[in-house]
């Protein structure tokens, strides 16, 4: 070769940009595409000197990158060309049928793993992407104020004024709406027999409905008229309230019914799909089963006691930071007027972000999880069906040899894999309809819009989708492969049954190993956060206690003193029943967030900084009764449980472990006293600390009132027993019933059901993402399996040789062994940054363990080593079995 | 013989399969006559060599044109060479395609697009 430098160099250029080619073009074009390639040089060498060279080199770079990418689709183009669909078809469902055994595991993994998928999808589209049934829902926004200059409150109730001021405010705000949420006891006018039954009632502005854009669909809607103190009482009815007690009767409209002994008119029902929820200073928003309005003038209230959630709308077009600006002046204006310029802030969160925020992060993980096993499935899938084009390399290569072109395989074969996966989608929409009932059923009781959450057409149409484009996905590889196979070839190759795939194949198993240990280490931390939960001690002992709650209502017992007695009465003829250990009455439960808050000052704590901001502490407040504590199991530290009232004694009061530690961290707190709402309370005792929010970790600081200093009215009843909590219910209400047929009883649950309820949401993320993690492994080792048999068929020949050899079969199984593991290997290693990522996104949602647990994560890896070696090792023990003679013979 | 409506169906050629179809019929070529002969025709775009290379596969592969045993030269470079040249059905799928030509040619002349005695 006679060449001078310049060319050598250009041809090593032109030859790597023929990389850019499919193989089969390369070898058959290659040469003289370089040639003429190196002819242009030399012309332009000629003519123009190196410039021009390098233009040559540029535009052979611009041509190569566009025609080899668009020769290596030309299969796929020409197939999109021509072809005839119908005999395509038919010819798939044949060769389907003839391996009925590849085709139902096909279709069984894609059911079972897609169906896992939709029903993710469901909950996700329908919890956070769809829009609220509200109009223009983008425009709808809470306000809370900010009251972190006074105590530990970032997101307070508004007063009353805020939500005439927000009203009168104009500019991007369009309108406003206080809400308040209470329950009451509903007793129905026309039926006086029926069983009275407390429900939540949602209080607010008149212009509530209007203000959403939703109006009820049997009657109307508040008047503007029909708020304040003189204005008639009204009250609309939720869809279910009406369905349960009306029996969807229309007649309803004009008829009274009495909430709290207070008789209202009903003048609408809203529809079926209205569950509007009011968001909460501190706890889960909550929705109401009846409307009503305020029956006072809000611009009177006093500013100063927080009681509302304030709702408003923003003008269509204002932008969000208008929409803040115009708050924060409101506020700024109401600082200044009524706290003299404390600090107080007003600020707006839109409605449905906020609704979703606190299960955005759990639900962000199982999105992932679910799109981390779709992406197993597919390397899977595109495994399997590599598997099945090499087992057909013959009959390829033999009908290209015939003429076939090449492009009726490649369509053959994306026609087969659609099928599979319209198949596999369609049964996966299916299963997902139950899958999503069964996901409701154990979801969070808080979870938001749970009662919305259901398969629909248009999902399930997405789902059968995905699994015609993961079918196809998965197929093009194998198809690519399979069209270019040629018998020249395959004879070259089938000399020593090298086969071919087995590199395509080779990388789809470190995929699926990669992403499953990605899966497998997120199912391990999250199985370890969840069980670090179930071992949380919360500060209460919670089997065989059974709770309720009575109302015990202001119209019905006017006075502290009747109140009181009803509750001692209630209480001594639960304490009768036989089997009831201890009764107690409190009025919040644990874990249920429905606390009072209050500041309070100990004088005289040796705790106490003369700092204001943590003298004055910022605690949550419960009255209780006596027995109280002894029903939950929550242990008296030192001191004594509240005793009985005793005419004209001091109020009593117990405080909690933390509040002791910090005010009284040597000394003993009892017989000090306490300051809250300018009352001076005796503290008799220290408790634990009965966790109010969350099962791991201690909320805030607690106080315990004596309720017979002046009641609480509505007690959750605690009553701790040696049977069966559940068994003892009908005996309860009859008890209850004998004394006052007019009580309702509310929310009878175990106090086991009330520390499940509030482990739902952990368990389960814990299941859906270790149920997608196992189901990753399984397919991963399937691969795995696949690959390793796959290689002893292959190489068979070269096995018997080595046996002939005098190779030990010891040796023979080792190697196919580290073929398999070396795969597995590689996948930990590409899983790495994988892991380190679904760590940072899982952070949020772990409860006492790291997202980079080193004994979780290691455990975790080891065990997917020991399961790819027994993947492995299985298929390669058959190597063994191979006797060279016969298989000499036959090669 | 539906051949020819079979040929009819492949017309209009793409403009580099009507260069290489154009340079084979009047001799056998390697890749860069082909592309010599575009440029001295001078008419609009010379074909990429990637171009020009996958069309010459797509028409051996139908059969319009085969390749050719001649060496230019017997040199080392030359072997490297694919020599082509024109099939019988090619020169009519050729000949085809310039009679479609003539037929676009005389038509744009009856429309006054062209000058009648040019």
């Amino acid at each position: 070769m006679s060449t001078s430098p310049t060319l050598r160099v250009s041809r090593r250029w032109f030859r790597a940009l023929l990389w850019l080619y499919p193989s089969d073009f390369r070898d058959e074009m290659g040469e003289a595409v370089v040639e003429t390639y190196l002819d242009r040089c030399r012309s332009a060498l000629e003519r123009g000197g190196r410039v021009s060279l390098a233009g040559v080199w540029l535009s052979a770079l611009a041509d190569s990158l566009w025609n080899g990418p668009a020769e290596r689709l030309r299969p796929a183009v020409s197939w999109r060309r021509s072809g005839d669909w119908g005999r395509d078809a038919q010819l798939v469902v044949r060769r389907l049928l003839r391996a009925p055994l590849f085709s139902l595991s096909v279709i069984g993994t894609l059911t079972v793993g897609l169906g896992a998928f939709a029903v993710v999808l469901t909950l996700v589209e329908k919890v956070i992407v769809e829009p609220l049934p509200y109009q223009r829902p983008g425009d709808l926004y809470f306000v809370w104020r900010d009251y972190s200059s006074f105590f530990d409150l970032k997101r307070g109730w508004l007063g009353g004024p805020d939500v005439t001021d927000l009203a009168r405010a104009g500019g991007a705000i369009e309108g406003a709406v206080g809400l308040r949420r209470n329950r009451r006891t509903i007793a129905f006018v026309r039926d006086e027999s029926a069983e009275p039954q407390e429900i939540g009632v949602m209080e607010s502005s008149a212009n509530l409905f209007t203000l959403l854009g939703v109006q009820p669909v049997v009657g109307r809607g508040f008047a503007p008229t029909e708020a304040g103190p003189d204005a008639p009482r009204v009250v609309v009815l939720s869809h279910d309230l009406w369905q349960q007690r009306f029996d969807g009767d229309s007649t309803v409209l004009g008829t009274p019914l009495r909430l709290n002994g207070e008789l209202f008119t009903i003048i609408g029902v809203m529809g079926p799909n209205f569950h509007f929820v009011r968001h909460s200073s501190l706890g889960a928003p909550e929705g109401a089963a009846a409307y009503v309005t305020f029956p006072y003038d809000m611009g009177a209230r006093d500013p100063r006691s927080g009681a509302f959630a304030g709702l408003i709308r923003a003008r269509a077009g204002a932008s969000r930071s208008q929409l803040q600006a115009a708050v924060g002046a409101v506020g700024a204006a109401l600082d200044e007027r009524e706290f003299g310029k404390q600090g107080l802030a007003l600020y707006a969160v839109g409605v449905q972000e906020d609704l979703v925020a606190a299960v955005r992060p759990a639900l962000l993980v199982l999105a992932l999880s679910a799109i981390f096993l779709v992406l197993v499935l597919a390397a899977n899938l595109g495994t399997l069906l590599l598997a099945r084009a090499v087992g057909r390399e013959r009959e390829f290569s033999v009908s290209r040899a015939l003429g076939a072109d090449s492009v009726a395989i490649v369509r053959s074969m994306i026609v087969e894999a659609a099928t599979l996966g319209a198949l596999g989608g369609a049964g996966a929409a299916g299963l997902a309809v139950w899958g999503v009932r069964a996901l409701v059923a154990l979801a969070p009781l808080d979870l938001p819009r749970r009662e919305t959450i259901a398969m629909d057409w248009r999902l399930g149409l997405a789902v059968t989708l995905i699994g015609v484009f993961l079918g196809v996905a998965a197929a093009v590889l194998p198809a690519v492969w399979a069209s270019r196979s040629s018998l020249a070839a395959m004879l070259r190759t089938s000399a020593i049954r090298g086969g071919g795939g087995g590199r395509m194949r080779r990388s789809l198993v470190v995929v699926q190993v990669a992403v499953c240990l990605i899966l497998l280490s997120s199912g391990g931390l999250v199985a370890r956060s969840f069980e670090h939960l179930l071992r949380a001690r919360p500060g209460f002992e919670p089997d065989s206690v059974l709770t309720f709650r009575i109302p015990i209502a202001q119209w019905r017992f006017p006075d502290n003193a009747s109140a009181v007695a009803m509750q001692e009465r209630i209480e001594r003829s639960i304490a009768a029943i036989p089997g009831v250990d201890t009764v107690g009455a409190g009025s919040a439960l644990p874990l249920g967030a429905g606390t009072d808050q209050s500041t309070i000052a100990l004088p005289g704590a040796p705790g106490n900084t003369g700092v204001p901001e943590h003298d004055d502490v910022f605690v949550d407040v419960m009255q209780v009764r006596q027995g109280w504590f002894a029903a939950l199991g929550t242990h008296i530290l030192s001191g004594r449980d509240v005793g009985p009232v005793v005419a004209r004694a001091r109020r009593e009061a117990l405080i909690d472990r933390t509040l002791a530690a910090e005010f009284y961290p040597s000394g003993n707190p009892v017989g000090a006293s306490a300051v809250i709402n300018q009352d001076t309370v005796t503290i008799v005792g220290v408790v634990e600390h009965a966790r109010q929010y969350d099962l791991h970790r201690d909320g805030r600081p607690q106080l315990y009132l004596r309720d017979a200093d002046d009641t609480y009215g509505a007690l959750s009843f605690a009553v701790r027993m040696h049977r069966t909590p559940l068994d003892v219910i009908p005996e309860v209400r009859a008890a209850i019933h004998r004394l006052d047929p007019q009580l309702a009883i509310a929310d009878v649950r175990t106090l086991d059901a009330v520390v499940d309820d509030a482990l739902r949401e952990q368990r389960v993320s814990t299941a859906l993402v270790s149920g997608f993690a196992l189901g990753a492994l399984l397919l991963a080792a399937m691969g795995l399996f696949g690959v390793v048999a796959g290689a002893v068929a292959r190489r068979r020949n070269e096995i018997a040789v080595r046996l002939a050899l005098g190779a030990h079969p010891h040796r023979v199984l080792r190697m196919l062994v580290q073929e398999g593991a070396s795969l597995v290997a590689l996948g930990i290693l590409v899983a790495v940054p994988g892991v380190y990522l679904a760590g940072r996104t899982l952070q949020a949602t772990l409860i006492g363990i790291s997202a980079f647990d080193p004994s979780t994560l290691g455990g975790i890896a080891i065990a997917t080593m020991v399961v790819a070696l027994i993947a492995c090792y299985v298929p390669a023990r058959r190597a063994g079995a191979i006797e060279p003679a016969a298989v000499l013979r036959e090669g | 013989m539906d051949r020819r409506r079979e040929l009819d169906q492949l017309l209009p050629l793409r403009p580099v399969e009507f260069d290489i179809l154009l340079s084979l019929a009047v001799g056998e070529r390697h890749g860069y006559g082909i592309i010599l002969d575009a440029e001295e025709r001078g008419l609009g775009a010379i074909p990429d060599v990637g171009t020009l290379y996958r069309a010459l596969r797509r028409l051996e592969d139908q059969g319009f044109i085969a390749a050719s045993e001649r060496r230019a030269a017997p040199d080392a470079q030359d072997e490297r060479r694919n020599y082509y040249k024109i099939t019988a059905i090619g020169r009519r799928l050729a000949q085809a395609e310039a009679n479609r030509l003539v037929a676009l040619t005389r038509a744009a002349r009856t429309s006054g697009l062209l000058g009648t005695t040019s």
